[in-house]
């Protein structure tokens, strides 16, 4: 009898600790998520609603194949297109598809603008594609990305 | 919060009326994330960005960017600006906190 409740009670120990160990480790292993975590999918979703964006090649996105610091990586996106009072790039977004939060910026634009052009410098967590989405006043919606290697992360 | 450091620049430096110039926004801010650690207390140093950065030109807004933390420390922000007469290029900033600055700029087109 001893020798049986013995067993039990190492089996019952053994399983949980196969239980535990893992969730610990687990624990350790995951990141905390920011406040405004936000995957690509759900914010190209949130942008577009149930468009879909056809790729352009009106969009000349500027981003270095290789970042040696993924800290501060210049993005520029131009967008060949006439800036009339009828007729202009409402939007302009830029993605960072495997960020926590791949949002970088929104561009709301206007007429006054007379290019439709947006410079500036983002954080890229690790080797990834950045996107470029653009909005025209017809409601259609244009998209260009390309990948860029990182060497050293930049997303603390 | 003491006021932050910001640059206007208009580039080219000599414009008309009617012509395109860029011009080019930078403010001194960490944009933290809120999830890098402090290395001497192993805490996480909270999240300080800029939200939204609005472009105004004779009082209309021409460019309004909502941005995130994913942008680099002392972020930069470029755009491009029609010239229209004598007037004043404000760029004001609001963040994460709802604290609003604002910071101005002359533009004088000759000829």
């Amino acid at each position: 009898m001893q020798r049986r409740d013995f067993l039990r009670g190492l089996s019952v120990a053994a399983a949980s600790a196969v239980v535990v160990t893992p969730s610990v480790s687990f624990a350790a292993d995951e990141k905390p998520k920011g406040s405004n975590a936000l995957s690509y999918k759900e914010a190209l979703a949130a942008v577009t609603g149930s468009k879909t964006p056809e790729v352009s090649k009106k969009i000349a996105l500027k981003v270095p194949e290789i970042a040696e610091n993924g800290a501060v990586v210049p993005v520029t996106v131009e967008v060949d297109h006439p800036m009339n009072e009828d007729d202009y790039v409402k939007s302009i977004h830029v993605f960072a598809t495997k960020n926590g939060n791949s949002r970088c910026v929104d561009a709301h634009l206007s007429p006054a603008n007379g290019k439709a052009m947006l410079s500036t410098r983002v954080k890229l967590g690790e080797t990834q594609e950045v996107a470029a989405l653009v909005e025209l006043s017809n409601g259609t919606f244009l998209i260009s990305s390309q990948s860029v290697k990182v060497t050293i992360g930049g997303c603390g | 919060m003491s006021k932050r450091k910001t640059l206007i620049k208009v580039k080219p430096n000599k414009y008309k009326n009617g012509d395109i110039v860029k011009v080019s926004f930078m403010v001194m801010h960490p944009m933290e994330t809120g999830l890098r650690k402090d290395k001497t207390t192993g805490k996480f140093i909270p999240a300080e960005y800029i939200k939204n950065v609005k472009f105004e030109y004779n009082g209309k807004v021409f460019t309004n960017m909502n941005i995130w933390e994913t942008l680099s420390v002392n972020p930069v922000l470029t755009t491009y600006m029609k010239v229209d007469g004598e007037g004043v290029l404000k760029v004001t900033f609001t963040d994460n906190e709802g604290a609003v600055e604002e910071s101005s700029q002359k533009i004088k087109p000759k000829g």
